[in-house]
């Protein structure tokens, strides 16, 4: 937990952020909507018996108590897929729409992938990319599972995505992955300056890739799962002169704003336009979400 | 330049080729009688043995690892669709589906064989427990095979 210390003065609330740091993360399933139907899934968790509670914010998300999904058979028919909280906000504010043509730029294991899937209703083409084969077979399942008949699945490293025009790319970057420690505190162990500043160039490059991939007009979401202001903002900042950002909230969703400022580093006012969804707000694990429109 | 993508994109997917959707249609409706409907807003293509489902006529000029979903392998002797296809498209089928109790359930996520009274031509069926589908299982003389993946199936722990 040390290393969190460093966010001491931009987290709000710091000594409850700290409390909500070990405590366990709930769990939280998407409803897989190419499959079934919210009613008709929670009418089978209550016949069953089984306790959740719908989330406030986002009609496709459930909240269960002691249940593990992954046991259910719900799971194995493809109707609901286990989604960390905070991980289905990305897809909503990148808000694809059916018949476009849309990138995941860095998309195993496919939780987000397979929820543009069912935003886009199975049409127009979505091409779930990712270069490492281990995490590809994950990818596959998953959207084999859940029945996503409009992904295309590609295996390049981001930096060099072959050219093409999209209406919409997610950028859902590898990570130091901080926003996680509340499943596993161990991943703090990994923090570093260092090790995030060698993950800065590699977002940066595949933020700028994605720029360029994207039609004038289009949207960009870049999205990780820490707290590094090097890993969020001065990502952001990089491809600040490409694209307009648009403001990130979402109503029942507690968020604080993007940094103007870090560690002598000043991004600017305008930087507010981003989200930073901290543990202790929403009780969700953490996340940064930045919305860019091509100019 | 359109010339280009398109000479691209051939030589990219090759092995992939695009099949007559009314092909896939009838061989669909002849077995689970599903209307066409039910395929009308999609394309196939073929790679090696396997039918992949994908949303556009076009495949996006990349080279691809999938193109949208394998939903049934071309063998010598019937076709044999994927639990994935069934579960996607099962629900329009209007024959050859079997209705399992709690028992013949979680005998068929065991990956189990039993025996069965159904109303069933042999061959390939679709599994359906509380009216939703579970996925493909093989009829043959009074039994039903599981054909679930072995990646979902579950050990029969009651
Ligand atoms: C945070 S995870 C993505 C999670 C995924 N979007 C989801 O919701 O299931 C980051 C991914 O980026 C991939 N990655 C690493 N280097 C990459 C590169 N150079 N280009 C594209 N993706 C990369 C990793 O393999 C990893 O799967």
């Amino acid at each position: 937990m040390d290393h969190l210390d460093r966010y001491r003065r931009i987290i709000p609330d710091y000594p409850l952020f700290c409390e909500a740091m070990i405590q366990p993360l709930p769990v939280c399933v998407r409803i897989n909507s190419l499959k079934t139907s919210a009613d008709d899934l929670m009418s089978r968790l209550d016949k069953a018996r089984l306790s959740y509670r719908r989330l406030g914010w986002y009609r496709w998300g459930l909240r269960l108590n002691g249940i593990r999904p992954g046991l259910l058979i719900e799971h194995l028919m493809g109707h609901i897929h286990p989604q960390e909280e905070s991980s289905m906000i990305p897809p909503l504010v990148l808000d694809p729409q059916p018949g476009e043509k849309v990138l995941d730029l860095c998309a195993s294991p496919g939780s987000k992938t397979t929820q543009i899937a069912q935003m886009m209703e199975n049409d127009g083409i979505l091409v779930a990319n990712d270069p490492s084969p281990g995490r590809i077979v994950a990818l596959r399942a998953n959207c084999e599972r859940l029945g996503a008949a409009n992904v295309a699945v590609t295996r390049y490293d981001g930096r060099a995505f072959p050219r093409y025009e999209f209406d919409r790319i997610l950028v859902d970057a590898p990570c130091s992955g901080e926003g996680m420690a509340r499943k596993d505190l161990t991943v703090l162990k990994r923090c570093n300056l260092k090790r995030s500043m060698g993950l800065q160039r590699l977002q940066q490059a595949l933020l700028g890739r994605a720029v360029d991939l994207t039609r004038q007009g289009g949207v960009i979401v870049y999205s990780t799962c820490t707290y590094a202001p090097e890993e969020n903002e001065a990502v952001v900042e990089s491809v600040l002169d490409r694209v307009r950002l648009i403001d990130v909230d979402i109503p029942g969703l507690a968020r604080s704003r993007g940094l103007d400022a870090w560690d002598g580093n000043i991004f600017g006012e305008l930087m507010g336009r981003c989200a930073r969804y901290y543990p202790h707000h929403n009780d969700t694990g953490g996340f940064f979400v930045a919305k860019l429109i091509k100019r | 330049m359109i010339l280009e993508d398109s000479l691209s994109q051939s030589s990219l997917n090759a092995d992939f080729k695009l099949i007559d959707r009314d092909l896939i249609a009838d061989l669909w409706h002849s077995r689970f009688g599903m209307p066409p409907d039910a395929f009308q807003s999609f394309s196939f293509y073929r790679k090696a043995r396997m039918i992949w489902m994908f949303s556009e006529a076009m495949l996006p000029p990349f080279r691809l690892e999938t193109a949208g979903l394998r939903i049934m392998s071309m063998r010598k002797g019937p076709w044999k669709p994927t639990t994935y296809a069934l579960q996607l498209l099962g629900r329009y089928a209007t024959k050859n589906v079997v209705s399992l109790d709690e028992d013949g359930a979680r005998m068929f996520i065991a990956g189990g064989t039993f025996e069965i009274e159904a109303d069933l031509e042999e061959g390939y069926v679709i599994a359906t427990f509380e009216g939703q589908v579970l996925g493909c299982a093989l009829y043959s003389r009074g039994r039903l095979i599981s054909q679930l993946p072995k990646e979902r199936r579950r050990p029969d722990d009651p």
